[in-house]
């Protein structure tokens, strides 16, 4: 078996377990649904000030939903032992790192695309032109938060109080990712023009790369046993 | 054993670390307090800025050194260099706090304000967060080996991300507004740069005796501790046998 076998095998356990059980998905779903209408209880807002904070609120519930999504990816390997046949694999540790990287990364991408109308139905936006634009911010920023949150969900599965301790570790690691995703999604659903948020989405972009090769070699360190 | 010989090489050492320390600090606070000119613009108030640059020169190099520790704890798995990564993180996490606390004393009366999302202040505390939460997880881990090798992988990480934080804190604050409050340049006369060079050096001086005497004593908890089991269980033995 190749590493590229690897890589494949793995994503496609992760997307059979979820066709099956449908927990992931549907619990990222409904918490970011609650995240959300709490959110509009907290902030009344009339459409001028739903613009201003609407990129904020959509990354924070789209964050929360990642890590759910994130720390569920380990801990459901902890069943039957299956940690334990992951490390027995032959191939480079990489391998598992990266098939979990892509599974947890598609998974929090359709969330994703499945929240973002209920945001545009909710709070009136206006999205037809840069919807291209914001599928790419959209895609970008969740390779960075699935590439370290990955490293950090098999960091924590391992360790007592492990939901409290993903969050707690993770979230400040990833406060460039959330600032670039925030002001690039504020730049597209004002309509500004693309040379004014341009760099936010290099930002994204240098990240995703540092992050996945920088994890990718810390895996090794994580799984060894 | 190899790790005695180092042992008894730092304890040598650490005592001209903490001289050094002290004459340093000393001879700082007295320059400092007493014979430097109070600032044109901040007059008296400026004297806590030899207390606060050192502190955050001190944490940003304590970070550097764990993460440098981290890198070669994971090549080659020496117990002692992650007790010195222990140690450092605690100390850094300490200097850090230390650092945001001056600066926010020294910040109410000349921004007048205790706090801004400036972006020095944004990447300090993610400092402090990320050190906070390596600390948090060594308490969280059961086995020695594993809580090391899982420090070390934040550490590495987190070091990766410092300047990436900066970065995009430091645009994030300058493209919304010119920044309103920021601290005047970095030139600064003669008479003001020799308490700051002298307390940053005692600083460093201090913070590496520090280091070292909490190495040796993280080193020998966990030797006590192995002593402990196994005298624990020649007890539990010999009290089955009879």
């Amino acid at each position: 078996m190749t590493s590229f076998n690897v890589i494949r095998w793995i994503v496609w356990k992760d997307f059979v377990t979820e066709l099956r059980s449908r927990e992931t998905i549907s619990s990222m779903v409904f918490f970011a649904l609650i995240v959300i209408l709490i959110f509009s209880f907290s902030f009344s807002m009339d459409q001028q000030a739903a613009r201003e904070v609407i990129a904020g609120i959509m990354w924070v519930a789209f964050a929360f939903t990642g890590i759910i999504g994130l720390g569920k990816s380990f801990s459901t390997e902890l069943q039957n032992d299956c940690l334990e046949a992951l490390q027995m694999v032959p191939e480079a540790k990489g391998a598992i790192y990266l098939g979990k990287v892509a599974a947890n990364f598609a998974f929090m991408f359709v969330v994703e695309i499945l929240l973002f109308p209920m945001f545009v139905i909710l709070f009136n936006l206006e999205v037809v032109e840069e919807i291209s634009l914001l599928l790419l911010i959209f895609f970008l920023a969740t390779v960075g938060l699935s590439a370290i949150g990955t490293l950090f969900s098999a960091l924590t599965v391992q360790i007592r109080a492990r939901e409290v301790m993903l969050p707690i570790l993770l979230l400040p690691l990833v406060v460039p990712v959330m600032i670039a995703a925030v002001e690039a999604t504020k730049g597209a659903l004002n309509g500004d023009p693309l040379a004014m948020y341009e760099q936010w989405l290099k930002l994204l972009a240098v990240y995703d790369v540092v992050f996945t090769v920088v994890s990718f070699w810390m895996f090794e360190f994580v799984m060894d046993s | 054993m190899t790790i005695h010989r180092v042992i008894r090489k730092v304890q040598r050492f650490q005592g001209w670390f903490g001289g050094g320390a002290a004459l340093c600090l000393g001879a700082g606070l007295y320059l400092g307090l007493i014979g430097s000119p109070p600032d044109y613009y901040q007059g008296e108030v400026v004297r806590i800025m030899y207390i606060h640059v050192p502190l955050a020169h001190t944490s940003l190099l304590g970070y550097t050194v764990l993460a440098l520790g981290s890198l070669w704890y994971l090549w080659k798995r020496d117990p002692i260099v992650d007790n010195m990564c222990q140690a450092v993180a605690a100390l850094s996490a300490v200097f850090t706090a230390l650092a945001l606390g001056t600066g926010m004393i020294w910040g109410k009366p000349t921004w007048d304000t205790w706090w801004t999302w400036d972006a020095r202040l944004t990447s300090f505390t993610v400092l402090l967060l990320i050190l906070i939460g390596y600390i948090m997880l060594r308490t969280f881990v059961d086995d020695h080996e594993k809580e090391a090798r899982y420090g070390a992988i934040l550490a590495i990480i987190g070091f990766v991300d410092l300047p990436i934080i900066h970065f995009s804190v430091e645009w994030w604050r300058t493209l919304h507004q010119p920044q309103s409050i920021s601290m005047r340049g970095v030139s600064i006369s003669s008479g003001l740069l020799a308490p700051l060079l002298c307390m940053s050096i005692g600083m460093s001086l201090l913070f590496s005796y520090m280091v070292m005497v909490r190495t040796q004593l993280l080193y020998l908890d966990r030797l006590l501790h192995a002593k402990k089991g196994r005298l624990l269980s020649q007890f539990h033995l010999s009290k089955s046998d009879s």
